[in-house]
């Protein structure tokens, strides 16, 4: 198993990143490619429409205000504690989160199923049946514990690899393997005992 | 990578996550291992499929978008000044910005994104409330480089 988490590949948004820093103006280059992950993000944890928004206008303003403290460690030369822009980002979000969790606990959330589908707004029956769908995904989701959860959100949803799901949990990248492993087998049982899990036609 | 020293459940663990990166790499999908448990096969599908990626109200992109441009003119100004960088107005200091209520042309928004998934709008909106002439005037307004955007924008100039 990996010890610590590592980050092997070289970070796609240097030069953004390096603009940013001469020209914090620039900034707004990297804001328009990460909102919506990260506000996916915070929508998966807090499942609350507003509590999503203050989380990320709050992960935006402290990842500007710090960016100059910001130093890419994405070679393998870096070792323990690698670390990309979007790793970074992340674990701001993952900070942020945690906070407006803990403040949610005192207030009732909207259930996230409540949103309205507007993906194609001309096709009625194909959005009620995606929007079940998604439902009953999210739902199964939901129901798993802490990183577990945040793990299957930040593979599915925001596309990151295995490696840098462990840099943003601060867990090892076997542990990270491991932890989506059995998330995946948890929703799994999940779904099988509401629905049958029919065969799907491979994704093109 | 060497599978001596692994327990049963690490390997099922690296087959699984192999199978993912296919899966999730905007690469072909390939046979997955015989060692790949069934039921995480079909569950990895079903929610590369169904798991929407949300996207926040175009007012509320674009408000933010000020509140950082603002916050960025104020970080130059120290610096402009021969000040610390560290003397900046850091996030604490910036109020956050009053909610708004959610905009239904936010869906509409074909910025940067990686491939396509299914997305939601959060908060309340109604899908009715989208229009042509309201996806027309956010592609022209965005710049994009869409065939949308570019189409308004001749549109437009030719009328003017």
């Amino acid at each position: 198993m990996d010890a610590e988490p590592r980050v092997t590949h070289l970070d796609l948004d240097r030069p953004l990143v390096e603009a940013a820093q001469r020209d914090p103006a620039r900034f707004d280059a990297l804001y328009r490619r990460y909102l919506a992950r990260v506000y996916s993000y915070a929508y998966y944890e807090l499942g609350d429409h507003h509590a999503a928004e203050d989380a990320t206008e709050r992960t935006f303003l402290a990842a500007l205000a710090n960016l100059h403290r910001f130093k890419e460690r994405a070679r393998p030369a870096d070792g323990a504690g690698a670390s990309t822009f979007r790793v970074w980002l992340f674990q701001i979000a993952r900070n942020v989160v945690a906070n407006e969790r803990r403040t949610e606990r005192r207030r009732p959330t909207e259930p996230i199923v409540e949103t309205t589908v507007v993906a194609d707004p001309l096709d009625v029956e194909g959005e009620v049946v995606r929007r079940e769908e998604a439902g009953a995904a999210w739902r199964a989701v939901g129901k798993l514990a802490g990183d577990r959860r945040r793990a299957l959100v930040l593979r599915f949803v925001d596309e990151m690899t295995t490696a840098e799901i462990a840099g943003v949990l601060g867990r090892s990248e076997g542990a990270v393997r491991v932890l989506i492993h059995r998330a995946l087998r948890s929703v799994a049982r999940d779904l099988e005992t509401t629905e049958h899990l029919a065969p799907r036609p491979p994704r093109t | 990578m060497s599978l001596q020293g692994r327990d049963v459940g690490e390997i099922e663990a690296l087959v699984t996550d192999r199978y993912l990166d296919s899966l999730l790499g905007d690469r072909e999908v390939q046979t997955p291992s015989a060692a790949l448990d069934e039921a995480v096969r079909a569950v990895s599908r079903r929610l590369a499929d169904d798991l929407p990626r949300f996207h926040p109200s175009f007012r509320f992109e674009e408000r933010l978008a000020v509140r950082l441009a603002e916050a960025a003119a104020s970080m130059r100004l120290p610096l402009a000044a021969g000040g610390e960088r560290d003397a900046a107005p850091g996030p604490t200091q910036i109020p956050l910005s009053p909610r708004l209520a959610p905009d239904p042309l936010a869906a509409l928004d074909d910025g940067d994104r990686p491939r396509p998934k299914p997305y939601l709008v959060g908060g309340a909106v109604a899908a009715s409330a989208l229009s042509l002439a309201g996806a027309a005037w956010l592609a022209w307004r965005r710049r994009s480089a869409s065939p949308m955007a570019r189409a308004v924008r001749a549109a437009h100039q030719a009328r003017g």
